[in-house]
């Protein structure tokens, strides 16, 4: 006999609705859309619903507490007569320039370091990230108690050692000693993050490369000028990417050492952005000021995803 | 009697409660308790702090009214604090505010007239500093809590030893702070974007004549002959007084300089000596006060007045005029505040004025109010949030701190006149 397949019996075990759960959820037309769902809310509620806002901000002339009204693009232009915004400019470039070439050039040194062969290499490998855990805010007011004028265990040794003369350099009150020492903590800080990226490119370049060079002949140098920093291009571009976001985006180095001064020395954009949007309470102006370099950015991030998709195939 | 089925129980227990809930339109844990918050800033006399909860356990004891307080540091982040909580209409109940802070947040303050009319009848008037600061367009937007008024902090011992005789006029610094620095004790006046750079600068520059704003309140008067006297003043002060250090000076650096036996004269209300007494540091002994200096237009003094403000997007707002009554309105409970201070805090009102808490120690009599021209920033000019603005963006400081490191007087007020301008235009 001949029997229907409605006719067949769901097994007890196994309720209706979790079968049909079950069938959705091997569908991929709705299993993919569930588990891109949660982080989608994420970016929603994290990132393009305060993008947005900071936008609608940056065009109006909102003030905390108060309606505010669209003004187009005004805040954008009449930053450009405020002499603190075009200072905050410059200081941008020179303290992102300044710090990724540090970078750069110690993190290739102290990875092609780290990828000897060393005692105890694991706990060095680990120590080294120890700037880029600890909190940055915590970090830096261990360096503001060693620029400080009047405790400063770094000048207190220069002039122990003969190295200069008393009372030392005035770190945080001179504009360029300034801007030198928060260079100084973003490199410390942001080194371990350069190191551990190219040391992990390194690891993964094949060792016969290497091999062969050495029996053609190949130095030290050649090796590294031929083999080494060309394939670690593609790691170097997204470590200077990344890194190039961060540290003109940064603000807990300044905003503890300096404050952004002396006299605005050493203002970045989110430093300024907070003085102008929240001690001031021009939200709309320091909104701007903070998205300035917004545009600038997405070229750089397009220019450089383009490079490395270039690298890798 | 029917017996009552479970059922029927909660079915007609659930209906009661929920009639009267709709009823009062109040959630049953509110009506059970109701629960404050206080947002205030770390005080520079910490002993204050704790007395504030202290008094906040009696408070609650004696009004059933919970009371959470809150600091936040004085060191920057309370406007920040201040931002979030208006944008998000979320967060304390009561926040303190200094000097002219409630005139920014004007449109989000209740009117706490009725509080401030009661106290100053007991009182008297609050004085001229508060008045400036928390009364704007005929009403009381924050509640005078306290002041701080600023002084000159010097090493008595020092200045004995070397028979230089106590300062009186802004001159008479310059002729002493030289002999101070060759001691290796400079002046230590900050130079650099914070409030007591500013406490200091406008002194000088009201005392020599000088002003920002005009009293119209939108005429900019920084480019006059007075400012380049004040900024000439500076750049000798600058030169053969002081140490190029006060250029990153922080709120608290001139007072852990003269704690630490570094400067022998600071200009600061009384928090220096009073910390350097607690911790029991050497120096606290040699400590000493005088009265601000004068200059050619008479001697003026930078007063920092401090306020209770009430949040309007608070639902509590009764009970947090209840707090601030308990602790303003009862002249035990605001006595036992204010000796908690050591003279930090000194009471706002005018009958107030010689109070017991100013015998507690002989380094205080500078602090008696005679003839006291108290100003808060800005003056002459009638506080405004543009006046905070201006303060906020440390323009006054900036243009010192141009001048004395190469940039020319008259290219520096230039600059000031600039920036000033375009906030009242704005």
């Amino acid at each position: 006999m001949a029997v229907r397949a409605d006719e067949i019996p769901v097994p007890r075990g196994r309720p209706r609705g979790t079968a049909r759960l079950s069938g959705w959820l091997d569908r991929e037309s709705i299993l993919g859309p569930v588990f891109v769902t949660p982080a989608l809310i994420l970016l929603v509620l994290l990132v393009a619903y305060p993008f947005v806002m900071a936008l609608y901000f940056s065009l109006s002339n909102a003030f905390i507490g108060r309606p505010s009204e669209f003004i187009g693009i005004r805040n954008y232009v009449r930053l450009w007569d405020s002499d603190a915004f075009r200072q905050t400019f410059q200081n941008a470039f020179v303290f992102t320039g300044i710090s990724i070439a540090f970078k750069l050039v110690l993190g290739i040194a102290l990875a092609l370091l780290l990828n000897e062969q060393l005692w105890f290499k694991r706990l060095i490998r680990g120590a080294v990230l120890l700037p880029w855990v600890i909190p940055t805010a915590l970090s830096t007011l261990g360096w503001w108690w060693m620029f400080n004028s009047l405790y400063s265990v770094v000048n207190w040794t220069g002039i122990a050692l003969g190295l200069m003369d008393p009372p030392g350099p005035n770190w945080l009150g001179q504009k360029y000693y300034a801007m030198a020492a928060v260079i100084t903590v973003n490199i410390w800080r942001g080194l371990p993050f350069f190191a551990i990226t190219i040391l992990a490119g390194l690891v993964a370049i094949p060792k016969e490369l290497y091999e062969a060079a050495e029996a053609d002949g190949a130095g030290a140098n050649a090796r590294f000028w031929l083999i080494t920093l060309p394939l670690l291009k593609p790691v170097l571009a997204i470590v200077i990417l990344f890194s190039t976001i961060f540290t003109f985006s940064d603000f807990n180095i300044v905003y503890v050492l300096t404050r952004g001064g002396p006299i605005n020395s050493t203002h970045l954009f989110a430093t300024l952005s907070r003085v102008v949007g929240i001690d001031t309470g021009r939200i709309g102006e320091g909104a701007a000021i903070s998205l300035y370099l917004f545009p600038l950015l997405v070229f750089v991030v397009w220019a450089q995803l383009r490079f490395v998709r270039k690298q890798a195939y | 009697m029917e017996p009552l089925s479970r059922r029927a129980f909660l079915t007609s227990t659930a209906g009661a409660g929920l009639a009267g809930i709709l009823a009062a339109k109040v959630p049953p844990a509110r009506a059970q308790q109701r629960e404050i918050s206080y947002l205030c800033w770390n005080n520079f006399a910490p002993a204050s702090d704790k007395k504030l909860a202290e008094i906040g356990q009696r408070f609650t004891k004696d009004t059933g009214i919970k009371l959470k307080i809150d600091h936040v540091s004085h060191m920057g982040p309370q406007q920040a604090k201040y931002a979030s909580e208006v944008q998000t209409q979320a967060g304390h109940d009561m926040v303190e505010m200094r000097m002219h802070f409630p005139w920014l947040y004007e449109p989000q303050l209740v009117d706490v007239s009725d509080v401030v009319a009661e106290l100053e009848k007991k009182y008297g008037k609050a004085i001229s500093s508060a008045y400036e600061g928390a009364h704007m367009n005929g009403v009381w937007r924050a509640v005078p809590q306290y002041h701080g008024m600023f002084v000159a902090t010097y090493r008595e011992d020092l200045f004995k030893k070397a028979s230089l005789k106590v300062p009186d006029t802004w001159e008479d610094l310059y002729t002493v702070g030289k002999e101070l620095k060759k001691m290796g004790n400079p002046v230590g006046i900050p130079i650099s974007q914070n409030y007591d750079s500013i406490s200091t600068a406008s002194p000088v520059l009201w005392s020599f004549g000088g002003m920002e704003v005009d009293k119209d309140g939108k005429t900019v008067r920084i480019n006059s002959p007075a400012t380049v006297e004040t900024i000439e003043w500076y750049k000798k002060m600058f030169r053969d007084c002081m140490e190029p250090e006060v250029l990153s000076w922080s709120d608290s650096s001139n007072n852990e300089s003269i704690q630490q036996g570094k400067a022998g004269w600071i200009h600061n209300p009384v928090s220096a000596y009073i910390v350097a007494k607690q911790r029991k540091l050497v120096t606290a002994d040699g400590i000493n006060h005088h009265r601000s200096l004068a200059g050619p237009k008479g001697r003026h003094e930078t007063d920092v007045p401090r306020h209770i403000a009430i949040w309007k997007f608070s639902k509590n707002v009764d009970a947090s005029k209840e707090w601030i009554r308990y602790l303003l309105g009862k002249r035990e409970v605001y006595d036992e505040y204010i000796m908690s201070g050591d003279a930090f805090n000194l009471p706002i009102y005018d009958k107030l004025q010689d109070h017991p808490v100013l015998r507690t120690d002989p380094k205080y009599a500078a602090l008696r109010g005679e003839g006291v021209q108290y100003h808060t920033y800005g003056w002459p000019a009638p506080a405004s949030d543009k006046v905070q603005l201006i303060t906020n963006s440390y323009i006054l400081p900036n243009m010192i701190a141009k001048a004395v490191t190469g940039t020319s007087t008259k290219d520096s007020i230039a600059w000031a006149e600039t920036e000033m301008k375009k906030i009242l235009a704005g």
